[in-house]
Protein backbone atom coordinates (compact mmCIF):
# COMPACT_ATOMS: atom_id res chain seq x y z
CA UNK A 1 0.00 0.00 0.00
CA UNK A 2 3.06 2.24 -0.07
CA UNK A 3 2.34 3.45 -3.54
CA UNK A 4 -1.35 4.03 -2.88
CA UNK A 5 -0.85 7.61 -3.98
CA UNK A 6 0.06 6.49 -7.44
CA UNK A 7 -3.21 4.65 -7.94
CA UNK A 8 -5.56 6.40 -10.24
CA UNK A 9 -9.21 6.43 -9.35
CA UNK A 10 -9.91 5.01 -12.80
CA UNK A 11 -7.86 1.90 -12.08
CA UNK A 12 -9.32 1.45 -8.64
CA UNK A 13 -12.92 1.72 -9.80
CA UNK A 14 -12.12 -0.71 -12.59
CA UNK A 15 -10.68 -3.17 -10.07
CA UNK A 16 -13.58 -2.69 -7.68
CA UNK A 17 -16.17 -3.16 -10.43
CA UNK A 18 -14.43 -6.28 -11.70
CA UNK A 19 -14.46 -7.34 -8.07
CA UNK A 20 -18.22 -6.82 -7.91
CA UNK A 21 -18.83 -8.67 -11.18
CA UNK A 22 -16.78 -11.61 -10.04
CA UNK A 23 -18.20 -11.58 -6.53
CA UNK A 24 -21.61 -12.07 -8.14
CA UNK A 25 -20.22 -14.81 -10.37
CA UNK A 26 -18.58 -16.43 -7.34
CA UNK A 27 -21.85 -16.53 -5.47
CA UNK A 28 -23.70 -17.95 -8.47
CA UNK A 29 -20.98 -20.51 -8.99
CA UNK A 30 -20.95 -21.32 -5.30
CA UNK A 31 -24.50 -22.57 -5.56
CA UNK A 32 -23.59 -24.56 -8.66
CA UNK A 33 -20.67 -26.06 -6.80
CA UNK A 34 -22.96 -26.89 -3.93
CA UNK A 35 -25.27 -28.77 -6.28
CA UNK A 36 -22.29 -30.67 -7.67
CA UNK A 37 -20.94 -31.52 -4.27
CA UNK A 38 -24.36 -32.51 -2.98
CA UNK A 39 -24.51 -35.01 -5.81
CA UNK A 40 -21.11 -36.32 -4.73
CA UNK A 41 -21.94 -36.27 -1.02
CA UNK A 42 -22.98 -39.90 -0.54
CA UNK A 43 -19.57 -41.00 -1.79
CA UNK A 44 -17.84 -38.64 0.62
CA UNK A 45 -16.39 -36.81 -2.36
CA UNK A 46 -18.29 -33.59 -1.73
CA UNK A 47 -15.20 -31.30 -1.86
CA UNK A 48 -14.53 -32.35 -5.45
CA UNK A 49 -17.65 -30.50 -6.52
CA UNK A 50 -15.84 -27.34 -5.55
CA UNK A 51 -12.42 -28.39 -6.76
CA UNK A 52 -13.77 -28.68 -10.29
CA UNK A 53 -14.79 -25.04 -10.37
CA UNK A 54 -12.22 -23.67 -7.94
CA UNK A 55 -10.45 -21.81 -10.75
CA UNK A 56 -13.39 -19.44 -11.04
CA UNK A 57 -12.29 -17.87 -7.75
CA UNK A 58 -8.94 -16.86 -9.24
CA UNK A 59 -10.41 -15.15 -12.28
CA UNK A 60 -10.86 -11.64 -10.88
CA UNK A 61 -7.17 -11.29 -10.07
CA UNK A 62 -5.88 -12.60 -13.38
CA UNK A 63 -8.34 -10.73 -15.56
CA UNK A 64 -7.78 -7.41 -13.81
CA UNK A 65 -4.02 -7.85 -13.96
CA UNK A 66 -4.28 -8.77 -17.64
CA UNK A 67 -6.22 -5.59 -18.38
CA UNK A 68 -4.46 -3.04 -16.18
CA UNK A 69 -0.97 -4.60 -16.09
CA UNK A 70 0.41 -2.84 -13.04
CA UNK A 71 2.13 -4.35 -10.01
CA UNK A 72 -0.34 -4.98 -7.21
CA UNK A 73 -3.44 -5.14 -9.36
CA UNK A 74 -3.94 -8.88 -8.98
CA UNK A 75 -3.68 -8.79 -5.21
CA UNK A 76 -5.88 -5.76 -4.70
CA UNK A 77 -8.61 -6.89 -7.08
CA UNK A 78 -8.85 -10.25 -5.42
CA UNK A 79 -9.11 -8.59 -2.02
CA UNK A 80 -11.75 -6.13 -3.23
CA UNK A 81 -13.71 -8.98 -4.78
CA UNK A 82 -13.59 -10.87 -1.52
CA UNK A 83 -14.75 -7.82 0.45
CA UNK A 84 -17.71 -7.43 -1.88
CA UNK A 85 -18.38 -11.14 -1.67
CA UNK A 86 -18.47 -10.84 2.10
CA UNK A 87 -20.93 -7.96 1.91
CA UNK A 88 -23.21 -9.91 -0.41
CA UNK A 89 -23.62 -12.54 2.26
CA UNK A 90 -21.04 -15.23 1.77
CA UNK A 91 -21.16 -18.48 3.63
CA UNK A 92 -17.43 -18.77 4.19
CA UNK A 93 -17.60 -16.09 6.82
CA UNK A 94 -15.17 -13.28 7.43
CA UNK A 95 -12.16 -15.26 6.42
CA UNK A 96 -13.26 -14.87 2.81
CA UNK A 97 -11.25 -11.64 2.96
CA UNK A 98 -8.27 -13.57 4.24
CA UNK A 99 -8.59 -16.08 1.42
CA UNK A 100 -8.81 -13.15 -0.97
CA UNK A 101 -5.49 -11.88 0.31
CA UNK A 102 -3.89 -15.31 0.01
CA UNK A 103 -5.18 -16.05 -3.50
CA UNK A 104 -4.32 -12.57 -4.64
CA UNK A 105 -0.81 -12.92 -3.25
CA UNK A 106 -0.40 -16.15 -5.20
CA UNK A 107 -1.45 -14.55 -8.46
CA UNK A 108 0.66 -11.49 -7.74
CA UNK A 109 3.73 -13.62 -7.12
CA UNK A 110 3.31 -15.34 -10.48
CA UNK A 111 3.12 -12.05 -12.36
CA UNK A 112 6.03 -10.68 -10.34
CA UNK A 113 8.14 -13.70 -11.35
CA UNK A 114 7.60 -12.61 -14.94
CA UNK A 115 8.56 -9.08 -13.83
CA UNK A 116 5.17 -7.83 -14.95
CA UNK A 117 6.33 -8.15 -18.54
CA UNK A 118 4.76 -11.36 -19.76
CA UNK A 119 1.00 -11.31 -20.17
CA UNK A 120 0.01 -14.52 -21.87
CA UNK A 121 -1.59 -17.86 -21.18
CA UNK A 122 1.58 -19.12 -19.48
CA UNK A 123 1.84 -16.33 -16.93
CA UNK A 124 -1.90 -16.27 -16.33
CA UNK A 125 -2.04 -20.02 -15.82
CA UNK A 126 0.87 -19.80 -13.43
CA UNK A 127 -1.00 -17.10 -11.54
CA UNK A 128 -3.95 -19.46 -11.22
CA UNK A 129 -1.75 -22.36 -10.14
CA UNK A 130 0.02 -20.27 -7.50
CA UNK A 131 -3.32 -19.04 -6.20
CA UNK A 132 -4.50 -22.64 -6.00
CA UNK A 133 -1.35 -23.75 -4.21
CA UNK A 134 -1.40 -20.86 -1.73
CA UNK A 135 -5.03 -21.32 -0.84
CA UNK A 136 -4.58 -25.06 -0.51
CA UNK A 137 -1.81 -24.66 2.05
CA UNK A 138 -4.06 -22.35 4.00
CA UNK A 139 -7.02 -24.72 3.82
CA UNK A 140 -4.90 -27.59 5.09
CA UNK A 141 -4.88 -25.86 8.44
CA UNK A 142 -7.81 -23.53 8.42
CA UNK A 143 -10.39 -26.04 7.26
CA UNK A 144 -8.41 -28.81 8.93
CA UNK A 145 -8.12 -30.67 5.68
CA UNK A 146 -5.02 -32.04 7.31
CA UNK A 147 -7.38 -34.38 9.14
CA UNK A 148 -8.39 -35.87 5.81
CA UNK A 149 -6.66 -38.70 4.03
CA UNK A 150 -3.47 -37.85 2.12
CA UNK A 151 -4.51 -39.46 -1.16
CA UNK A 152 -7.71 -37.46 -1.19
CA UNK A 153 -5.76 -34.24 -0.68
CA UNK A 154 -3.40 -34.92 -3.59
CA UNK A 155 -6.35 -35.70 -5.84
CA UNK A 156 -8.06 -32.50 -4.72
CA UNK A 157 -4.98 -30.43 -5.46
CA UNK A 158 -4.58 -31.97 -8.93
CA UNK A 159 -8.18 -31.24 -9.86
CA UNK A 160 -7.80 -27.72 -8.52
CA UNK A 161 -4.70 -27.07 -10.65
CA UNK A 162 -6.53 -28.13 -13.79
CA UNK A 163 -9.46 -25.95 -12.88
CA UNK A 164 -7.13 -23.00 -12.23
CA UNK A 165 -5.49 -23.32 -15.65
CA UNK A 166 -8.82 -23.64 -17.44
CA UNK A 167 -10.54 -20.72 -15.73
CA UNK A 168 -7.84 -18.20 -14.89
CA UNK A 169 -5.50 -19.13 -17.72
CA UNK A 170 -7.58 -19.93 -20.77
CA UNK A 171 -10.97 -18.37 -20.07
CA UNK A 172 -9.54 -15.13 -18.64
CA UNK A 173 -7.22 -14.75 -21.62
CA UNK A 174 -10.13 -15.21 -24.00
CA UNK A 175 -12.31 -12.83 -21.99
CA UNK A 176 -9.57 -10.20 -21.89
CA UNK A 177 -8.90 -10.46 -25.62
CA UNK A 178 -12.62 -10.31 -26.29
CA UNK A 179 -12.83 -7.12 -24.27
CA UNK A 180 -9.85 -5.66 -26.13
CA UNK A 181 -11.59 -6.31 -29.46
CA UNK A 182 -14.69 -4.44 -28.33
CA UNK A 183 -12.47 -1.41 -27.72
CA UNK A 184 -13.74 -0.56 -24.25
CA UNK A 185 -10.35 -1.09 -22.62
CA UNK A 186 -8.44 1.14 -25.01
CA UNK A 187 -7.31 3.39 -22.17
CA UNK A 188 -5.73 0.47 -20.32
CA UNK A 189 -2.52 -1.36 -21.10
CA UNK A 190 -4.35 -4.31 -22.63
CA UNK A 191 -6.35 -2.31 -25.14
CA UNK A 192 -3.66 0.24 -25.93
CA UNK A 193 -2.44 -1.54 -29.02
CA UNK A 194 -5.33 -3.87 -29.67
CA UNK A 195 -6.63 -4.15 -33.19
CA UNK A 196 -10.12 -2.74 -33.06
CA UNK A 197 -12.63 -1.87 -35.69
CA UNK A 198 -15.15 0.91 -35.49
CA UNK A 199 -16.32 1.58 -31.96
CA UNK A 200 -20.03 1.72 -31.46
CA UNK A 201 -21.32 3.52 -28.43
CA UNK A 202 -24.91 3.24 -27.42
CA UNK A 203 -24.84 6.88 -26.35
CA UNK A 204 -24.31 7.89 -29.99
CA UNK A 205 -27.68 6.68 -31.12
CA UNK B 1 -25.38 -5.62 16.63
CA UNK B 2 -26.31 -3.00 14.07
CA UNK B 3 -24.89 -0.16 16.17
CA UNK B 4 -21.47 -1.72 16.68
CA UNK B 5 -18.70 0.02 14.79
CA UNK B 6 -18.25 -2.01 11.58
CA UNK B 7 -14.46 -2.11 11.63
CA UNK B 8 -14.49 -3.22 15.26
CA UNK B 9 -17.16 -5.79 14.49
CA UNK B 10 -15.04 -7.06 11.63
CA UNK B 11 -11.96 -7.42 13.83
CA UNK B 12 -13.93 -9.09 16.62
CA UNK B 13 -15.61 -11.63 14.40
CA UNK B 14 -12.36 -12.29 12.56
CA UNK B 15 -10.76 -13.05 15.91
CA UNK B 16 -13.57 -15.47 16.73
CA UNK B 17 -13.11 -17.16 13.37
CA UNK B 18 -9.39 -17.53 13.95
CA UNK B 19 -9.97 -19.04 17.39
CA UNK B 20 -12.30 -21.56 15.75
CA UNK B 21 -9.70 -22.31 13.12
CA UNK B 22 -7.12 -22.99 15.79
CA UNK B 23 -9.38 -25.20 17.89
CA UNK B 24 -10.81 -28.34 16.38
CA UNK B 25 -13.78 -28.79 18.65
CA UNK B 26 -17.36 -29.81 17.97
CA UNK B 27 -18.91 -28.17 21.01
CA UNK B 28 -17.18 -24.83 20.54
CA UNK B 29 -18.28 -24.71 16.88
CA UNK B 30 -21.87 -25.40 17.78
CA UNK B 31 -21.84 -22.82 20.58
CA UNK B 32 -20.53 -20.14 18.26
CA UNK B 33 -23.10 -21.05 15.63
CA UNK B 34 -25.95 -20.88 18.14
CA UNK B 35 -24.67 -17.57 19.51
CA UNK B 36 -24.47 -15.97 16.08
CA UNK B 37 -27.98 -17.13 15.14
CA UNK B 38 -29.25 -15.75 18.44
CA UNK B 39 -27.51 -12.41 17.89
CA UNK B 40 -28.97 -12.19 14.39
CA UNK B 41 -32.49 -12.81 15.70
CA UNK B 42 -31.98 -10.18 18.41
CA UNK B 43 -30.83 -7.70 15.74
CA UNK B 44 -34.12 -8.27 13.92
CA UNK B 45 -32.79 -10.22 10.96
CA UNK B 46 -35.85 -11.76 9.36
CA UNK B 47 -36.17 -15.44 10.07
CA UNK B 48 -37.16 -16.18 6.50
CA UNK B 49 -34.01 -14.53 5.06
CA UNK B 50 -31.92 -16.46 7.52
CA UNK B 51 -33.50 -19.80 6.71
CA UNK B 52 -33.13 -19.24 2.97
CA UNK B 53 -29.45 -18.42 3.39
CA UNK B 54 -28.92 -21.35 5.72
CA UNK B 55 -30.35 -23.95 3.36
CA UNK B 56 -27.27 -24.27 1.11
CA UNK B 57 -25.01 -24.14 4.17
CA UNK B 58 -26.74 -27.12 5.71
CA UNK B 59 -26.16 -29.01 2.46
CA UNK B 60 -22.49 -28.01 2.54
CA UNK B 61 -22.24 -29.12 6.15
CA UNK B 62 -23.73 -32.47 5.24
CA UNK B 63 -21.19 -32.81 2.41
CA UNK B 64 -18.34 -32.03 4.78
CA UNK B 65 -19.71 -34.53 7.30
CA UNK B 66 -19.52 -37.39 4.86
CA UNK B 67 -16.05 -36.35 3.69
CA UNK B 68 -14.79 -36.14 7.24
CA UNK B 69 -16.47 -39.45 8.04
CA UNK B 70 -15.19 -41.43 5.09
CA UNK B 71 -11.75 -39.89 4.68
CA UNK B 72 -10.66 -39.41 8.23
CA UNK B 73 -6.87 -39.05 8.40
CA UNK B 74 -6.79 -40.97 11.65
CA UNK B 75 -8.51 -43.90 10.02
CA UNK B 76 -5.49 -44.27 7.77
CA UNK B 77 -3.01 -44.61 10.57
CA UNK B 78 -2.62 -48.17 11.77
CA UNK B 79 -1.37 -47.03 15.17
CA UNK B 80 -4.50 -45.13 15.93
CA UNK B 81 -6.74 -47.81 14.56
CA UNK B 82 -5.54 -50.19 17.22
CA UNK B 83 -5.95 -47.85 20.12
CA UNK B 84 -9.10 -46.04 19.17
CA UNK B 85 -12.45 -47.13 17.96
CA UNK B 86 -12.29 -46.04 14.30
CA UNK B 87 -16.05 -45.88 13.93
CA UNK B 88 -16.63 -43.27 16.60
CA UNK B 89 -13.51 -41.25 15.80
CA UNK B 90 -14.51 -41.05 12.14
CA UNK B 91 -18.00 -40.03 13.18
CA UNK B 92 -16.65 -37.31 15.44
CA UNK B 93 -14.33 -36.12 12.68
CA UNK B 94 -17.29 -35.88 10.32
CA UNK B 95 -19.42 -34.03 12.84
CA UNK B 96 -16.65 -31.60 13.68
CA UNK B 97 -16.00 -30.80 10.02
CA UNK B 98 -19.72 -30.22 9.53
CA UNK B 99 -20.14 -28.07 12.64
CA UNK B 100 -17.23 -25.95 11.52
CA UNK B 101 -18.96 -25.14 8.24
CA UNK B 102 -22.01 -24.05 10.26
CA UNK B 103 -20.01 -21.91 12.68
CA UNK B 104 -18.12 -20.04 9.94
CA UNK B 105 -21.31 -19.42 8.01
CA UNK B 106 -23.05 -18.21 11.14
CA UNK B 107 -20.35 -15.64 11.82
CA UNK B 108 -20.28 -14.56 8.17
CA UNK B 109 -24.03 -14.01 8.04
CA UNK B 110 -24.00 -12.25 11.38
CA UNK B 111 -21.60 -9.76 9.89
CA UNK B 112 -23.15 -9.42 6.44
CA UNK B 113 -26.75 -9.11 7.62
CA UNK B 114 -26.20 -6.61 10.40
CA UNK B 115 -23.73 -4.25 8.74
CA UNK B 116 -24.47 -1.19 6.69
CA UNK B 117 -22.25 -1.21 3.59
CA UNK B 118 -21.60 2.49 3.35
CA UNK B 119 -20.84 2.71 7.05
CA UNK B 120 -18.52 -0.26 6.76
CA UNK B 121 -16.44 1.35 4.03
CA UNK B 122 -16.21 4.67 5.80
CA UNK B 123 -15.36 2.89 9.03
CA UNK B 124 -12.61 0.90 7.28
CA UNK B 125 -11.26 4.17 5.99
CA UNK B 126 -11.23 5.88 9.37
CA UNK B 127 -10.32 3.09 11.75
CA UNK B 128 -8.30 0.73 9.57
CA UNK B 129 -6.73 3.43 7.39
CA UNK B 130 -7.96 2.10 4.09
CA UNK B 131 -6.55 4.54 1.50
CA UNK B 132 -9.14 7.03 0.38
CA UNK B 133 -8.90 6.08 -3.27
CA UNK B 134 -9.89 2.49 -2.45
CA UNK B 135 -12.77 3.64 -0.30
CA UNK B 136 -14.07 5.69 -3.22
CA UNK B 137 -13.53 2.82 -5.62
CA UNK B 138 -15.49 0.44 -3.42
CA UNK B 139 -18.29 2.93 -2.91
CA UNK B 140 -18.49 3.52 -6.66
CA UNK B 141 -18.57 -0.18 -7.39
CA UNK B 142 -21.20 -0.69 -4.75
CA UNK B 143 -23.30 2.05 -6.31
CA UNK B 144 -22.98 0.48 -9.75
CA UNK B 145 -24.06 -2.93 -8.57
CA UNK B 146 -27.84 -2.39 -8.91
CA UNK B 147 -27.23 -1.23 -12.49
CA UNK B 148 -25.35 -4.43 -13.18
CA UNK B 149 -28.22 -6.53 -11.90
CA UNK B 150 -30.55 -4.51 -14.11
CA UNK B 151 -28.28 -4.94 -17.10
CA UNK B 152 -28.01 -8.66 -16.52
CA UNK B 153 -31.78 -9.01 -16.38
CA UNK B 154 -32.15 -6.90 -19.51
CA UNK B 155 -29.70 -9.03 -21.48
CA UNK B 156 -31.46 -12.15 -20.32
CA UNK B 157 -34.81 -10.74 -21.33
CA UNK B 158 -33.37 -9.83 -24.74
CA UNK B 159 -32.29 -13.41 -25.29
CA UNK B 160 -35.65 -14.70 -24.17
CA UNK B 161 -37.41 -12.34 -26.54
CA UNK B 162 -35.48 -13.93 -29.38
CA UNK B 163 -36.43 -17.35 -28.17
CA UNK B 164 -32.88 -18.29 -27.18
CA UNK B 165 -32.16 -20.23 -24.02
CA UNK B 166 -28.98 -19.34 -22.14
CA UNK B 167 -27.41 -20.57 -18.93
CA UNK B 168 -27.48 -18.19 -15.95
CA UNK B 169 -23.67 -17.76 -16.09
CA UNK B 170 -23.14 -18.25 -19.82
CA UNK B 171 -20.58 -16.04 -21.63
CA UNK B 172 -23.37 -14.65 -23.80
CA UNK B 173 -24.78 -12.97 -20.70
CA UNK B 174 -21.52 -12.07 -19.01
CA UNK B 175 -19.78 -10.48 -21.97
CA UNK B 176 -22.17 -7.53 -22.37
CA UNK B 177 -22.06 -7.13 -18.62
CA UNK B 178 -18.26 -6.95 -18.61
CA UNK B 179 -18.19 -4.49 -21.49
CA UNK B 180 -20.75 -2.26 -19.78
CA UNK B 181 -18.90 -2.52 -16.48
CA UNK B 182 -15.64 -1.39 -18.00
CA UNK B 183 -17.36 1.52 -19.67
CA UNK B 184 -19.15 2.50 -16.46
CA UNK B 185 -15.94 2.36 -14.50
CA UNK B 186 -14.33 4.86 -16.82
CA UNK B 187 -17.30 7.20 -16.86
CA UNK B 188 -17.63 7.01 -13.09
CA UNK B 189 -13.96 7.78 -12.60
CA UNK B 190 -14.18 10.89 -14.75
CA UNK B 191 -17.37 12.00 -13.02
CA UNK B 192 -15.99 11.43 -9.54
CA UNK B 193 -12.70 13.15 -10.21
CA UNK B 194 -14.49 16.17 -11.62
CA UNK B 195 -16.49 16.39 -8.39
CA UNK B 196 -13.33 16.30 -6.30
CA UNK B 197 -13.46 12.65 -5.23
CA UNK B 198 -9.90 11.99 -6.25
CA UNK B 199 -7.41 10.02 -4.25
CA UNK B 200 -5.43 13.02 -3.06
CA UNK B 201 -7.84 15.76 -2.01
CA UNK B 202 -8.91 15.61 1.64
CA UNK B 203 -12.60 15.92 2.29
CA UNK B 204 -14.56 16.28 5.50
CA UNK B 205 -17.41 13.95 6.37
CA UNK B 206 -20.87 14.87 7.51
CA UNK B 207 -21.22 11.94 9.86
CA UNK B 208 -17.90 10.29 10.64
CA UNK B 209 -17.99 6.78 12.06
CA UNK B 210 -16.42 6.68 15.52
CA UNK B 211 -15.28 4.02 17.94
CA UNK B 212 -17.14 4.14 21.25
CA UNK B 213 -16.59 2.35 24.53
CA UNK B 214 -19.28 -0.19 23.64
CA UNK B 215 -17.34 -1.20 20.54
CA UNK B 216 -14.20 -1.91 22.55
CA UNK B 217 -16.29 -3.91 25.03
CA UNK B 218 -17.74 -5.90 22.13
CA UNK B 219 -14.26 -6.63 20.84
CA UNK B 220 -13.05 -7.80 24.24
CA UNK B 221 -16.13 -9.93 24.90
CA UNK B 222 -16.17 -11.61 21.52
CA UNK B 223 -12.50 -12.50 21.81
CA UNK B 224 -12.66 -13.35 25.52
CA UNK B 225 -15.70 -15.62 25.64
CA UNK B 226 -14.70 -18.07 22.86
CA UNK B 227 -11.11 -18.07 24.08
CA UNK B 228 -12.29 -18.91 27.61
CA UNK B 229 -14.61 -21.58 26.23
CA UNK B 230 -11.83 -23.06 24.15
CA UNK B 231 -9.63 -23.15 27.21
CA UNK B 232 -12.29 -24.81 29.37
CA UNK B 233 -13.51 -27.40 26.89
Amino acid sequence: MKNAKSWELKDVIMMAILGVVFAAVYLAVFNGGLALSTALTPMGLAPFGFELIYGVWFMAATLAAYIIRKPGVALITEVLASVVELLMGNSGGLTVVLTGVIQGAGAELAFALFRYKKWNIASMSLAGIFSALFIFCYELFYLDYIHLAFGLLIAQLAVRFISAVVFSGIICKLAGDGLARTGVVKSYALGANADIGKIYDEEDE
Amino acid sequence: MRSVNPAMKFLSLLAVTLILAYEYDLLLNLTVFAASVLLMLISKVRLRTLLLLMLPIILAAAGMFFTGYRFSAEGNMPVNAEIMNIGSSALLNGLTQASRVLAYAGIGFLFALTTDRIMLISSFRRQLHLPQVFAYGLLAAWGVFPHMVQEYKRTRAAFRARGLRVFPVSPALLKPLLVKSVRWSEELAVAMESKGFSGQAQRTELDPVRVRAGDIAFLLLSVGIPAALAFLI
